[in-house]
């Protein structure tokens, strides 16, 4: 990051050096100038893993991409957001005034989610937002400067439902949910489409973030449910994870992960994991793509891990905001037509195809996926998430029309 | 204020004043938070530097009426001339119930304020249907009055400036006025001060609202330039970095919580644009107080420049 800026500095000083000597061509520099990209995410706090993958995944699309899209050299400046609204929309101010960003890409934490959009809305420089999941962002409440590229709370959670009642046979569901607007409008989305078949919800629990004990919620599962679906993020999925096993759940009841075992987390549980389902998720590290599989060995080479679904989610962003710009030959000063290329074109992501609904999010697969052991290429023997069932092109609005999903609301506890 | 303060004073304003000449819109943004924070951090030093009880809730009457204000511009579209005083009042409310906490001191005091203000950001959190819970109230105007508007962030800091120097004056007539004096008895020896006659509860309880008023003041300021509220504006670190920002600057002083709030907004904010471990020179920083300036930066000048008095006097 230091080596970064001190290149920037040299640089700067090249250019006031050429500015000096030849004040003719200045034009054309500010013609050719670089794109200059601002990432917004959180470095320190409880979801700094997470953030700190999607500046690995970031970085190392715009590294193979040689930091050029429609001709012009790209610069990335990365901001600490802290996962605190008031942090995240201070940087999203310096980005815009100070570093002059042409836009900005993040960021992470949900409730980060509108306080930068609302940045973007008054300062007119595009978001593209990722990976903050806020349902509203792209339903009720959305701004013409904002587009996602990751994906939406409940897109997640719809498939779930149906896989649980219909693939598994499940029909009393104990569900355990995350208490914050994430964790609400995933578990709520498949307790939507569980009970839509005919499931029966034996319970909810709310767990806020940062739950240290796993305990009493095991405690409060109804005897007589037939499965428990975990919606868990941070820390909070290895404690359920070490809470069940330690009561001995394994051999009582059966627990399947809504979104729960990603990637980055896995390293922190242990081979007790493996036949897990662990995820209804966008994204699996174990997806058996030719994309898939160059990004993974990439990323493993460099970082010597497996992308979680955050890693995935930047580099695809890097990738889809470089056809975007690539499409407008760099004229990337043209607000309009940068976002007009965002919302038309066609990705070919490591996670399958991706285009932009007519709400500015992304229609992807979904995949289900099991915790296998597997043997990697550079790696070797690593645990990962392996899809065991695809949902093709699901939208945020799952089977129901925009309209009709906008009239019942945002999904509330 | 002997003459160097007076100095100090106005060359301030005289900079706060010419600012924006010099200062980009980030920078412009970033101070206008720092009096804000300032204001907050101001409220909760009437209670803790003036009359030594230590409120950990001053996040609730910030957020309650920030909260208002925007529910009530936003979706209510009620001009900001009702809407504004409504923030104030709803946060002063809440301070006149909370207020009831003063009957209780030391660390009792501390426990029942933390959980006061811990049911407040539930409430913020859970409550969604009404105050839109983790994603908050979003599109908050800027401020007007008629035909009169504020149309950018440097007229928004010059009005904050306003306001900010408004309070502080009022702030000085009030902790001279025989009132001050009292809660400063009250910090020195409350037995002593009820044995001379004074009804300290009634004294403590109306500290306590006053400074329920300042915070919301500040909250209503907070949500004009965020234009946008959450919960995480009434959570618990809200209410202890304020007290931070009081203690680092100096307590019990009226420039210290000013000077604390840049400090630490300004490590937050800057610092961590070109270190990554900002948050290791914020714990510097406070480690540091606390050894050599208990009495915050304020305190430290002073003791400063007693001791040059001293040496010339020699």
């Amino acid at each position: 990051m230091t080596r970064d800026r001190i290149r920037r500095s040299l640089r700067g000083l090249a250019a006031l050096l050429a500015a000096v000597g030849l004040a003719a061509p200045g034009a054309a520099y500010a013609q050719g100038g670089p794109i200059k990209i601002g990432l917004l995410v959180p470095l320190t706090g409880p979801l700094a893993t997470p953030g700190r993958d999607m500046v690995d995944g970031f970085n190392l699309f715009w590294e193979q991409a040689r930091h050029t899209a429609g001709g012009r050299k790209v610069e990335i400046v990365v901001a600490d957001t802290t996962c605190n609204p008031d942090q995240a929309i201070t940087q999203a101010r310096r980005m815009v005034h100070q570093e002059k960003v042409h836009f900005m890409v993040g960021p992470l934490c949900g409730h980060e989610g509108p306080a930068v959009a609302q940045v973007s809305k008054e300062t007119g420089v595009p978001l593209l937002m990722d990976t903050a999941g806020a349902d509203t962002v792209t339903k009720w409440d959305r701004t013409p400067t904002v587009v996602r590229t990751a994906v939406s709370a409940s897109q997640i959670g719809h498939p779930w439902g149906e896989y649980m009642y219909k693939e598994l046979g499940l029909r009393n569901v104990t569900f355990i949910g995350q208490d914050y607007t994430w964790g609400h409008e995933v578990t709520l989305g498949a307790v939507k489409t569980f009970t839509a078949l005919g499931g029966k919800v034996a319970k909810i629990i709310w767990n806020p973030i940062g739950t240290k004990d796993y305990g009493p919620t095991i405690a409060a599962i109804p005897a007589e449910s037939d499965g428990v679906s975990a919606v868990v993020v941070g820390v909070d999925r290895v404690r359920l994870f070490e809470a069940w096993f330690n009561f001995g759940m394994d051999k009582k009841k059966k627990i399947y992960g809504g979104y729960w075992m990603h990637q980055d987390a896995l390293p922190q549980m242990d081979e007790r994991a493996i036949g897990l389902i662990g995820n209804s998720l966008h994204y699996a590290a174990g997806l058996d793509t030719p994309e898939n599989k160059a990004f993974t060995e990439a990323f493993a080479t460099k970082h010597k891990r497996l992308p979680s679904w955050f890693a995935e989610s930047a580099y695809t962003t890097g990738l889809w905001s470089k056809t975007a710009v690539d499409s407008i030959q760099g004229k990337i000063e043209d607000r309009a037509a940068f976002l007009n290329a965002m919302r038309t074109a066609q990705i070919k992501a490591p996670r399958g195809p991706l285009r932009m609904d007519g709400y500015d999010n992304p229609v992807q697969n979904v995949y289900i996926s099991k915790i296998q052991k597997i043997k990697h290429p550079v790696l070797g023997e690593v645990m990962t998430n392996v899809p065991i069932k695809t949902y093709p092109a699901v939208s945020q609005f799952w089977t129901w029309t925009p309209e009709e999903f906008l009239k019942q609301g945002p999904y509330k506890r | 204020m002997g003459r160097v303060g007076i100095g100090l004073a106005l060359a301030a304003f005289a900079v706060a004043l010419t600012l924006p000449q010099f200062a980009g819109p980030f920078w412009m943004g970033l101070v206008t938070q720092m009096l804000i924070f300032g204001l907050l951090a101001l409220s909760v030093d009437l209670l803790l530097g003036q009359t030594g009880l230590f409120s950990l809730c001053h996040a609730s009457f910030f957020a309650v009426a920030a909260y208002t204000t925007a529910i009530l511009q936003v979706r209510y579209a009620v001009p900001t001339l009702l809407a504004a005083p409504a923030g104030l009042v709803a946060g002063t409310l809440l301070a006149l119930g909370f207020g009831l906490a003063v009957r209780t001191r030391g660390v009792y005091f501390i426990l029942i304020t933390i959980a006061l203000g811990y049911i407040v950001w539930g409430v913020l959190h859970r409550w969604s249907s009404f105050t839109g819970g983790d994603n908050g109230v979003t599109n908050v105007p800027f401020p007007a009055v008629g035909e009169l508007r504020i149309g950018s962030h440097t007229e928004y800091y010059y009005f904050v400036l306003a306001v900010v120097i408004a309070c502080a004056l009022v702030y000085r007539v009030l902790i001279a006025s025989p009132f001050g004096l009292s809660l400063r008895g009250i910090k020195a020896s409350e037995t002593r001060t009820r044995s001379l006659g004074y009804r300290t509860g009634l004294h403590l309880y109306a500290a306590f609202v006053l400074s329920g008023l300042l915070a919301s003041l500040a909250g209503v300021l907070y949500v004009y330039y965020n234009r946008f509220v959450n919960p995480v504006s009434a959570s618990f670190p809200i209410s202890v970095e304020a007290t931070l920002m009081a203690i680092i600057g100096g307590s019990g002083t009226i420039a210290g919580p000013f000077i604390g709030s840049g400090i630490i907004l300004g490590l937050r904010n800057w610092v961590s644009s070109f270190f990554e471990l900002y948050a290791t020179v914020m714990g510097v920083v406070f480690i540091a107080t606390v050894l050599w300036a208990p009495d915050g930066i304020v305190g430290l000048v002073n003791r400063l420049r007693a001791a040059r008095a001293r040496r010339k006097a020699l």
